[in-house]
């Protein structure tokens, strides 16, 4: 789809120097600038949508939103799925106000015009008041996305008809995306519910914060982590052997101790649990992988997706102006799990990053105070630091991404910055760089691959 | 589990004695006192070994939606603690290092629609209430949670326990950024 509204010029480089490591502070905070992310990145890149468990038959649906567009999320009766505005063509009214469910039709409450779960319109209330060619019914469905596609259980999709394949997109992060999705026979599946907060911050402080800060960790949340684990400390930081891997402007910070996140989340059973599994983890993901796996780690799929793997918090950072977002966090557990395990991490999560989280709670409130103190005039120039690490690239045998050793490091932060820049400064997608060039494009399984890729 | 009397009004759910009624009313007005002065050891003091503190998470569905979303105990939720929980989530405010509630939130808990019933066991007893429960913080933000709830209070040697409580705030996005209260 053409962006039509893309208003300003490209000249979003000044706002950053991502060589020096620096970022002006008026993109946490202009209107302008959001204005201009709502079109150029929200409105052209894969956004996820769903998680296929929350629509386990036809009629399932859901609602959420792609940037601000509220959209409908609908498995079909052919098993597929399909995502469409949700918002009548007739006068725009809305036509879905439940946050999920299951259903046959959508019917529009202000005349009354109905749709089905694929978004085709049906039928009208007084049907005999139209003409003949008056309307052209196949014209008149609920606007479709441009494409959905999923990997391993994420349903995504993007407004923009052209550019990079889902596959493409996620590149290879895949690799490191099979730790989360892929770790145990039979995948992975969100526990039902969803709980949503607000918070007066920009949207991009929740992602860069788990797409690579490590660093905040082990000050802010010493309080949560004494309070989960009968006052003992943060554990400690191995900064030979962790590392920032940043791929399209994704990332995964992590340790290879195996098992930080785990004993962060309090719940020994767990710990246990994961213990237990980890050789066949191994035999699946090969040696390194099962090694990150429930390390002191957190992630982010650009633009507007995080999780921690092990501790099992999945959340969703839903702009909604400069200065708030919306977040929604659910908690991912793999399928094959018994009952007691699930209710354990289920437990764990909110008891750490839920609202009420002992560690949510420090978080909300310092991205909250990052981004309202903009608003002072001379405040929002200037600029902020960026340059931790900015030395320790390395190449890496087994490792795909942009590779930087020691978990302490704003090199994801970089990563995911570039990206927006990439993005808000290129016209056609075509024309933006994958970054780092893929190693494993045209690889169609990564859990295969241990990750040796001196090839 | 135990049988401790169910948050479920059953059939013949029976009005407590005026007495009983002004007891149980006094004992949540001092619950509510604890949690705005934050004196956590004493409403600790209040709660039973056997505690379940049940607060869903509920999603907006449409009325013919049967999916139980208030007693699934295995669905998110914003607390789903026993005893343990809570003195682990109480235990953060004891480190010195909380830095968000330094300086400290403001706190005003209001009770009201206090209703007490006779349960199917003897000395337990079904509590409902209202509550609306403000915060302020810094210099000016504020949040107002508001509510039902429904308790079982236990009746203990010198005075009455929280066996259960069932928290449902009204909100649908939690408008506010945490949650750094118990209701
Ligand atoms: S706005 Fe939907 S039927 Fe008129
Ligand atoms: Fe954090």
């Amino acid at each position: 789809m053409r962006i039509e509204g893309i208003g300003r010029e490209p000249e979003f480089s000044r706002y950053m120097d991502l060589k020096e490591g620096w970022l002006d502070r008026r993109i946490f905070s202009d209107a302008e600038i959001y204005e201009e992310e709502l079109y150029r990145i929200f409105a052209r890149s894969w956004l996820f949508v769903a998680h296929e468990s929350q629509l386990p038959k036809a009629g399932d649906f859901l609602t959420t939103h792609m940037g601000e567009d509220a959209v409908i999320v609908a498995r079909q009766p052919d098993g597929s799925i399909k995502v469409f505005l949700n918002s009548c063509p007739h006068r725009g009214n809305k036509v879905c106000f439940a946050d999920a469910g299951n259903t046959r039709r959508f019917v529009c409450n202000y005349h009354g015009w109905a749709f089905d779960t694929a978004g085709e319109l049906k039928g009208m209330h007084e049907e005999y008041c139209y003409d003949d060619n008056d309307i052209d019914r196949r014209k008149n469905g609920l606007k479709q996305v441009a494409r959905v596609a999923g990997y391993k259980g994420l349903v995504f999709a993007t407004f923009a008809e052209d550019g990079p394949s889902l596959d493409a997109w996620l590149g290879d992060f895949r690799w490191y995306l099979d730790m989360l999705l892929d770790n145990e026979e039979g995948g992975t599946e969100l526990i039902g519910g969803c709980i949503k907060s607000v918070m007066n911050a920009n949207w991009k402080f929740g992602v860069e914060n788990f797409i690579g800060d490590a660093y905040h960790a082990g000050w802010t949340h010493d309080s949560g982590c004494r309070s989960m684990n009968n006052g003992q400390p943060f554990p400690p930081i191995d900064m030979e052997n962790s590392y920032h891997a940043s791929v399209n402007g994704h990332g995964w910070e992590f340790g290879t101790e195996g098992v930080g996140d785990l004993f962060l989340l309090g719940r020994p059973k767990v710990l246990e649990y994961y213990e237990r599994i980890r050789p066949k983890m191994a035999q699946r993901l090969g040696e390194m992988r099962s090694k990150i796996f429930g390390s002191v780690a957190s992630a982010s799929i650009f633009p507007n997706v995080s999780f921690l793997p092990g501790i099992s918090t999945f959340r969703q950072w839903q702009p909604k102006g400069p200065m708030e977002f919306e977040l929604k966090t659910w908690v991912i557990v793999n399928k094959s799990m018994p009952d007691d395990i699930k209710n354990e991490i289920t437990k764990g999560v909110m008891q750490t990053f839920g609202p009420g989280g002992t560690f949510e709670m420090d978080d909300g409130e310092n991205w909250s105070n990052c981004t309202t103190v903009n608003r002072g005039v001379v405040t929002r120039h200037e600029r902020l630091h960026y340059r931790c690490g900015i030395s320790r690239e390395i190449e890496h045998d087994t490792l795909p991404g942009i590779v930087y050793r020691g978990q302490y490091n704003d090199a994801n932060q970089r990563g995911f910055y570039q990206r927006w820049l990439d993005m808000m400064e290129a016209d056609k997608l075509e024309a933006m760089p994958d970054r780092p060039e893929s190693r494993l494009s045209g690889v169609g399984e990564t859990r295969n691959l241990p990750g040796l890729f001196a090839l | 589990m135990t049988q401790n009397a169910t948050l479920e009004r059953p059939q013949t759910g029976q009005g407590a004695s005026l007495e009983l009624t002004h007891a149980l009313t006094q004992t949540v007005y001092r619950e509510a006192r604890m949690l705005d002065d934050e004196n956590y050891a004493d409403w600790v003091d209040m709660l039973a070994d056997d505690l379940l503190y049940h607060m869903p998470g509920i999603e907006t569905r449409y009325r013919r939606d049967k999916t139980d979303q208030i007693t699934d105990l295995t669905r998110m939720a914003y607390y789903n603690d026993n005893l343990t929980e809570i003195k682990k989530r109480l235990s953060r405010l004891e480190t010195g290092t909380a830095w968000s509630e330094d300086p400290a939130t403001r706190y005003t808990h209001i009770i009201t629609n206090v209703e007490v019933e006779l349960t199917e066991k003897s000395g337990e007893y079904r509590v409902y209430s209202n509550f609306y429960a403000y915060r302020n913080r810094n210099e000016r933000e504020e949040d107002s949670l508001i509510g039902n709830r429904v308790d079982i209070w236990r009746e203990a040697e010198s005075a009455f326990q929280l066996v259960t409580r069932r928290i449902i705030l009204k909100h649908n996005v939690l408008l506010s950024k945490n949650l750094n209260i118990f209701l």
